[in-house]
């Protein structure tokens, strides 16, 4: 019977320790919130090491704690990892993204959420801690269990941050999706794209689309058919036919049929190739 | 949950109360603290009309468990007047005519503070988006956004003349 807020990483595993699977992590709550919640709950959304971004060698380091608000603000993951930014910066409302982090945007597990889509085309890791302090590192994608159900157990594992490529000279990634409305809607398809551009043709790409599967889904296929294309809209168009052909989507009584749905996800796999392609030529959008 | 003491600054002062940390902010303001300026709407994060500041950011206090606030500084939209002197965006909304039934009001007030704090000299395009997690039912949003770009020219002038 408690509401415990911890600070640092020592006091977290402490008390991830102390309340035996019997305490479960909350961070920005948003979620969670509308379910009925745990008796004992370990808010970590003040937990320093959960909350940094910084670049460590070639690897960009993104704390779960951070909120949307900050991601979609920080010059270094606009500079870097573009496509979550621009992810972060049309989650919910923007009541929800000053206080929903990254780490609940994963954890919560929906097939369509709009950061866990972008940090999956940049390649993420995720670091997990245990209450005795053992860490495990595990690709983002590893993290769903089925629809809206994390592998995470919140009351045993801790998410700390995330760990992104930083992408180097040549690349470039885009975050685009789909809703009724610009605001406080889940949308109806999101893509994202990370590649590399090596003279003038594509020489790696990463491709996601949600939602389909549980987890953020690469498109394998597409991304293969991509590979040494040269930038150019009949590649993109290509890529769009190959993407409606890869994905196996479910209609949405709320949202859009699954043609709808079909159709759109060609769209956005277009827009988003197009737009990282562009910022991998020009440098400014550098991943 | 039992209750707990929850110590936390409200409007400029530190406060105490006893309560559950496991009920929502909006409901320790509304139905502990007697703050019923906040109104609740959905009660689930779609609306806005519970928008308060927390560290003075807009949140929806409807998502918040109360045991979050504890050191933490919150502002509601009681906290905007000084004495009998509104605040300018509180006069903006009357004389712009952009209060209709009012119930979101409040929430709109505290999202467009927020968007003042950050950027005083907003654009349409920004007031728009800093506004985009509050919905008005009564008619539309024309009279709402003038009302904040009108607060904004008067804090300027204020700012620019003190």
């Amino acid at each position: 019977m408690s509401y415990q807020v911890v600070t640092n990483l020592e006091q977290a595993l402490a008390a991830l320790k102390n309340a035996a699977e019997k305490s479960r992590i909350i961070a920005g709550g948003t979620d969670l919130f509308l379910e009925k919640l745990p008796e004992n709950l370990l808010d970590v959304s003040s937990l320093a090491e959960a909350l940094v971004i910084e670049e460590r060698g070639s690897n960009l380091l993104i704390g779960a704690a951070v909120t949307h608000a900050r991601a979609a603000a920080s010059p270094l993951l606009c500079k870097k990892a573009r496509a979550l930014t621009e992810a972060c910066a049309q989650v919910g409302s923007p009541q929800v993204r000053n206080i929903g982090t990254l780490g609940g945007n994963v954890i919560n597990a929906a097939p369509a959420a709009d950061a866990a889509v972008a940090l999956a085309a940049l390649g993420a890791k995720a670091e997990l801690l245990d209450c005795s302090g053992n860490t495990r590192i595990v690709e983002l994608e590893e993290l769903y269990a089925g629809f809206n159900c994390s592998a995470i157990d919140s009351c045993q594992e801790l998410l700390l941050r995330f760990m992104v490529h930083s992408g180097g000279p040549g690349s470039g990634s885009a975050f685009t999706r789909l809703a009724a409305r610009k605001a406080l809607a889940l949308p109806m398809a999101n893509a994202a794209a990370w590649l590399r551009v090596e003279n003038n043709c594509l020489w790696e790409v990463r491709l996601v689309v949600a939602p389909v599967k549980p987890a953020p889904t690469r498109l394998f296929k597409t991304e293969a058919l991509l590979a040494g294309k040269p930038l150019t809209a009949e590649s993109w168009r290509e890529a769009a036919q190959a993407a409606m052909e890869e994905v196996e989507v479910r209609g949405s009584l709320l949202r859009c049929s699954a043609d709808y749905r079909r159709h759109l996800v060609g769209v956005l796999v277009g827009r988003v190739l197009e737009t990282a392609a562009g910022r991998a030529l020009t440098g400014k959008g550098e991943a | 949950m039992q209750k707990e003491l929850i110590s936390f600054t409200l409007n400029g002062e530190i406060i105490e109360v006893y309560a559950d940390p496991a009920i929502s902010l909006l409901h320790l303001l509304r139905n502990e603290l007697g703050l019923t300026g906040t109104k609740e709407g959905c009660g689930e994060g779609e609306c806005g009309a519970c928008t308060v500041l927390l560290d003075g950011r807009a949140v929806n206090s409807c998502l918040v468990p109360a045991g979050k606030v504890k050191s933490r500084s919150v502002l509601t939209i009681e906290g905007l007047a000084r004495g009998d002197q509104y605040h300018p965006l509180q006069e903006a909304f009357v004389e712009k005519g952009a209060v209709q039934c009012g119930f979101c009001t409040p929430g709109m007030i505290m999202s467009a503070y927020s968007l003042l704090q950050e950027k005083p000299d907003p654009t349409g395009h920004e007031i728009k988006t800093a506004i985009s997690g509050n919905l008005c039912r009564c008619s539309g949003y024309k009279q709402i956004e003038e009302a904040v770009l009108d607060a904004a020219e008067k804090l300027k002038r204020k700012g620019k003349s003190s």
